[in-house]
């Protein structure tokens, strides 16, 4: 009998919480904008974010034997590396403003941002933003960045030298 | 004028897929893969000095009313959260900076989701502009590092076609049970103690919890009668002793919730009664919608 009872106060529970969920729907921007835990110290979080990129960065060149900071590679680690001239990089694998330039359906973007769709035109346009973004972060952040997106440019530059699988990094 | 005000709001859905939803070699893979997206650790007790589980419950909170008022797909709540616990399993955070991660963690969660992401200029706006859209961008990329750009995690919304498609489920019912199931597991997503469970389990019980909730195992005694837990428990492989536990703990965190959601409610409308007669009309309005809906969940 107990279960019973049990499950049907479950039962009204349901039918309250149904309610709830539609007077919520129409409470609209209110309530729900707030700051939960106080003010944020932005200093800190500057720091804590070069110190967690940085940290991300050592952890790359020790997996890759590369290191990103001044695009050099390592020795004794897994890899060796070789330079390939940029001309036989694909299209795709090649720095950013190259890109853009050859194509044409990028250079439309931002004219296509005012039909509504707020969000859908935001990762093309980051691309194009990207290095007024650089310019506007302080310094040590912004050589990490730029490093960070070289790193594509040599996955093509690699050559695997140790067959067997690795297990770090996972 | 008033057509492009129509095509606005379409929102582009793709059709139930039977190839993914009719085959069991889906289920099986998605069982053998659901444990690589769990939280390495119970966090509260080897990595977190700042933060309690009671703000996680907060933060969560208020993730999931953000996700309800932008009407995100059912599944990026519990996405994001399983990328904030598997994020604050590796990483001790400051408790000031939960938010951002619960920010992060949605955006993220929306943009691998949805057909039309949450906005980073939004997600702001929802701290009360507590953070910036350039510190949301900047931390996202190091939540993506410390999650290993493993993104596409297995939710417990992955398993509830498959397990609903095996039960003879009354055909005008399927609905209402799909989201009653939808809705416990974001009451299990809000609460820690289901964090380290895998996605199979909870949805699992919720889809339990809710079939006894609507009470459809007594009027359809007949097609399983005591059985419905055995029968759950086969489809996902799971323990029945273990599933009925984790089936009356959703029910117990349900109960708690509501019971919570009404105190709180009673509390502001007795201020109201027994404070300033004098306030404006508009004022009192508020008071009878519940307006801290933070322990209502739904």
């Amino acid at each position: 009998m107990t279960a019973q009872r049990r499950r049907a106060r479950v039962e009204s529970a349901i039918v309250t919480m149904a309610a709830h969920k539609r007077i919520l729907r129409s409470l609209g921007n209110g309530p729900t904008r707030r700051s939960l835990f106080g003010p944020v110290d932005r200093e800190q979080l500057q720091r804590e974010y070069r110190a967690a990129l940085r940290r991300d960065l050592e952890d790359a060149s020790r997996r890759w034997s590369f290191d990103f900071a001044s695009e050099k590679p390592l020795e004794g680690g897994d890899f060796h590396w070789e330079g390939v001239s940029g001309v036989r990089v694909p299209l795709l694998y090649r720095a950013c403003q190259e890109k853009q330039q050859k194509r044409p359906c990028e250079a439309h973007q931002p004219g296509q941002s005012a039909a509504g769709k707020e969000n859908i035109p935001k990762t093309p346009e980051r691309c194009a933003a990207l290095p007024h973004e650089v310019e506007k972060t302080p310094e040590k952040s912004s050589e990490l960045k730029r490093k960070q997106t070289n790193i594509t440019d040599f996955y093509q530059a690699k050559k695997r030298l140790v067959a067997t699988p690795r297990k770090s990094g996972q | 004028m008033e057509l492009l005000c129509l095509e606005m709001d379409t929102i582009i859905r793709a059709r139930p897929d039977p190839n993914l939803l009719y085959d069991d070699r889906v289920l099986q893979s998605l069982l053998t893969i659901e444990e690589r997206f769990l939280p390495q650790c119970s966090y509260f007790k080897c990595v977190q000095k700042d933060i309690q589980p009671f703000m996680r419950r907060m933060v969560a909170t208020w993730m999931l009313e953000v996700c309800e008022e932008q009407k995100c797909e059912e599944e990026v709540f519990p996405l994001a959260m399983n990328y904030l616990d598997r994020f604050l399993a590796v990483v001790p955070t400051r408790k000031c900076n939960l938010q951002l991660l619960g920010a992060v963690c949605m955006f993220l969660a929306s943009k691998l989701k949805e057909t039309r992401p949450l906005t980073a200029e939004k997600l702001c706006i929802y701290t009360d502009n507590s953070i910036r859209p350039q510190e949301l961008l900047e931390w996202e990329l190091v939540v993506l590092g410390k999650l290993k750009w493993n993104l596409a995690a297995v939710t417990p919304n992955d398993f509830i076609e498959h397990i609903m498609r095996k039960l003879p489920l009354p055909e005008d019912k399927l609905e209402l049970i799909r989201k009653h199931v939808q809705t416990f597991i974001a009451l299990c997503a809000t609460d820690f103690n289901f964090a380290m469970y895998p996605p199979s389990m909870i949805a699992t019980g919720s889809v339990a919890a809710a079939i006894c909730g609507l009470q459809l195992n007594s009027t359809n005694h007949s097609l399983w009668g005591d059985n419905l837990t055995e029968l759950l428990a086969k489809i996902t492989n799971t323990e029945v002793d273990v599933l009925k536990a984790c089936q009356e703990q959703i029910e117990r965190v349900l109960m708690n919730n509501l019971r919570e959601g009404r105190r709180q409610q009673q509390k502001q409308q007795q201020q109201e009664q027994g404070g300033q007669r004098s306030k404006a009309l508009d004022d009192q309005d508020q008071s009878s919608t519940p307006t801290d809906v933070r322990d209502i969940n739904l």
